[in-house]
């Protein structure tokens, strides 16, 4: 199945544009959510957001982004489970981290 | 000659003599830098990687018992879990052990500053105060890698407790046998740590500045509670003049004790009700022993400290009716749950407030947590059978409140009178006036609450915009403040015209200079620690209506609080000199001092 804004490059690298839902924006629970379900995947995985780019397994260096309401990133993966990891944490950035708002 | 004194803030008074043991310490400043030799950085980048990842294991497990109508405390817990097994600090650290040759906690050190230049840089207020986050959870890998997480049981003898700040949770399960008196950097006058001292006949000074400077473990101390210092390593001419002046104040102690079962009674036959603030049930025995007629003020939220899961509603019954029946006929008022950040941190992770006195606690945190809320007066209105028994509401800030809270009684009414389960169908709903507010509508609340405690520790702090805890503005705690002195005023007028009864509940009840204003504002009863109780009684009944009065209409003549203070101390000593030996008192004179 083709899913939108995900290019697949090649076998071990893919990436997607998602954009923070959350009222507060990248704040720490989200950043904390974010940070442990990325720590799960065996790829590295980085958030490009306004010219920086910091590794998506720490919550530090997501709180760093300090990524307001409705600003747009780039999740890119690079390893072996990379398309499964852009699609979980895409699905996460969707869903607003379980936030409400 | 001792080789150093300290002065401090003394919340309970008496004297103690002994070795200094610290509980905590503030560990920024202390963190020991240490070069390394090259061969051991893998065992120091180890030894870093185990605090971090025991120190993860610890908090995962206490997130574990959090309880799920507490979910926002265990999201907290979450983040300082994923903030410890950031991979980016701990590599971050390991780099700086092995550039630099350093150990473990100067690298920890140089880690979380290096994190805070960057967030220093962030322009989002909320995500910048988050290094905050990252200091606690340094912290607690420090202590560890320090080796501080020491327990007080594993020590022998008695000690003196010292620490930077004890929190409610911290304080809940010491083993106070062991204790001789306790001593913080932090604190004022009415914090938590002088409460517990207080209902523990514990000698105890907080606010001591340059106590975790000058002071080491085990180094010998007299603790003066009566003036407010500590000596460090005294000469044998302190230690001989003390312990006479400790022997004369505990005969003085028994002394008054031999007639607190006196009524309070003034000279010209107006009676006051004299009671007691207590928050554990083994308490009791202080209230009867020192005279107290019922406790005034019973403070429900221990049961709910210092444990993981929360009580459910046969506990709690159970441990109301005991307390209503042993107390009966006298009465007891129980406060419903006053939690809020300052008295949940430690036990179920920081709630995250910028302003815990300003945020969601008491009434509101009730308020938002009904199920919890109505559990606890279904509780209270099961054991109103066994005994004597009222409730109030804390931190009510206008009818609003009062009603909203009443409607959670009236379905606990409802929901105990359907199963059949008995009840007091006319028990006493108070509420605490501590918010100006509640001062400003105290006309409005009269018609609706069956009694008035007023709240003075927080109608203070409100009233006078101070945090109660921070020893910068402790200063400015003053409980004759003219805009004091008036709010409780009103607040007695207001209740006397609808007809209600007002009872004072805060530090300044338990306080010799000022509980003769008191009486002149013809407040129906004091509520304080059961150890104040006899020195109180003794001080009411050797005073007339008429002398309080004529001191309260001088009183409310002054302009400052300055004048008041002056104009109270010279009356008090005057008609009073032999009782005020030793005490400390709220109000402070300059030229007293």
């Amino acid at each position: 199945m083709f899913v939108t804004n995900e290019e697949i490059a090649a076998d071990d690298s893919a990436s997607a544009e998602v954009c923070v839902g959350n009222e507060l924006g990248l704040h720490a629970r989200p950043a904390a959510r974010l940070a442990r379900e990325a720590q799960r995947f065996a790829c590295d995985i980085a958030l490009v957001s306004g010219g920086q780019q910091v590794d998506a397994k720490s919550i530090l260096d997501i709180l760093t982004l300090a990524a307001a309401p409705g600003s747009a990133m780039t999740i890119r993966a690079t390893g072996r489970d990379a398309s499964l990891a852009v699609r979980t944490i895409s699905e996460l950035f969707n869903t607003r981290f379980g936030e409400e708002k | 000659m001792a080789r150093k004194v300290l002065t401090g803030i003394p919340v309970s008074s008496g004297i103690a003599i002994g070795k200094a043991f610290f509980m905590n310490r503030r560990l920024y400043g202390s963190i020991p830098r240490q070069s390394i030799a090259s061969h051991l950085v893998a065992g120091e980048q180890d030894r870093l990687r185990q605090a971090l990842a025991q120190a993860a294991r610890e908090l995962e497990a206490a997130r574990e018992q959090v309880p799920a109508e507490l979910r926002e405390h265990a999201l907290l817990i979450d983040s300082h879990v994923t903030i410890m097994r950031d991979p980016k600090l701990c590599e971050s650290a390991c780099g700086f052990i092995e550039r630099m040759r350093i150990n473990a906690e100067w690298a920890l050190l140089k880690a979380v500053k290096e994190l805070e230049d960057k967030f220093a840089a962030i322009e989002d207020e909320y995500i910048r105060q988050r290094i905050q986050d990252v200091r606690l959870v340094a912290d607690r890998v420090q202590s560890k890698l320090m080796g501080l997480a020491r327990e007080l049981r594993d020590i022998e003898g008695r000690i003196i407790l010292m620490a930077h700040d004890l929190s409610p949770a911290d304080t809940v399960g010491l083993e106070v046998d062991k204790i001789m008196a306790f001593t913080t950097a932090e604190g004022g006058k009415t914090s938590h740590t002088g409460i517990l001292a207080r209902s523990l006949q514990i000698p105890s000074l907080v606010g001591v500045q340059e106590l975790e400077d000058e002071i080491r473990d085990g180094q010998f101390v007299i603790i003066d509670a009566l003036k407010g210092r500590i000596l460090v390593e005294p000469g044998e001419d302190e230690i001989l003049e003390y312990s006479l002046l400790q022997n004369q104040f505990e005969l003085y102690q028994k002394a008054i004790i031999r007639n607190c079962h006196l009524p309070a009674e003034t000279i010209d036959g107006y009676r006051v009700q004299v009671m007691a603030n207590i928050e554990l049930f083994e308490e009791v025995a202080a209230v009867q022993d020192h005279g107290g007629e019922g406790v005034g003020l019973y403070r429900t939220e221990y049961s709910y400290m210092n444990r993981m899961a929360l009580p459910d509603e046969d506990e709690l019954t159970a441990e109301y009716t005991s307390l209503a029946s042993i107390l009966a006929p006298a009465k007891v008022v129980y406060r419903t749950l006053d939690l809020g950040a300052d008295k949940v941190v430690s036990q179920f992770g920081a709630i995250d407030e910028r302003n815990p006195a300003l945020g969601l606690r008491s009434i509101r945190f009730c308020l938002q947590h009904k199920e919890l809320f109505k559990a606890q007066i279904r509780a209270i209105l099961r054991a109103s059978v066994a005994g004597n028994v009222a409730m109030m509401y804390p931190m009510i800030s206008g009818l609003r409140e009062l009603r909203e809270a009443n409607k959670v009684l009236n379905i606990a009414k409802h929901e105990l009178r359907s199963e059949g389960v008995p009840f007091n169908e006319e028990i006493p709903v108070g509420i605490m006036v501590e918010l100006p507010s509640a001062v400003m509508t105290a006309e409005l609340l009269a018609k609706e609450a069956d009694f008035f405690s007023i709240g003075t520790n927080d109608l203070i702090q409100y009233s006078l915009g101070i945090d109660r805890t921070n020893k910068n503005v402790s200063y400015l705690y003053q409980p004759l403040h003219p805009a004091i002195l008036r709010s409780i005023k009103h607040v007695v007028d207001a209740a006397h015209q609808s007809g209600i009864e007002v009872s004072l509940c805060g530090e300044v009840a338990a306080d010799p200079f000022c509980v003769p204003i008191l009486m002149g504002m013809q407040i129906d009863s004091l509520s304080m620690n059961p150890q104040a109780i006899p020195g109180i009684k003794r001080i009411i009944r050797q005073t007339t209506m008429a002398e309080c009065k004529d001191l309260l209409r001088r009183v409310l003549e002054c302009r400052t609080v300055n004048r008041i203070n002056k104009l109270v101390m010279d009356t008090i000593f005057q008609r009073f000199p032999e009782e005020l030996t030793f005490y400390s008192s709220l109000i402070e004179s300059e030229d007293l001092i």
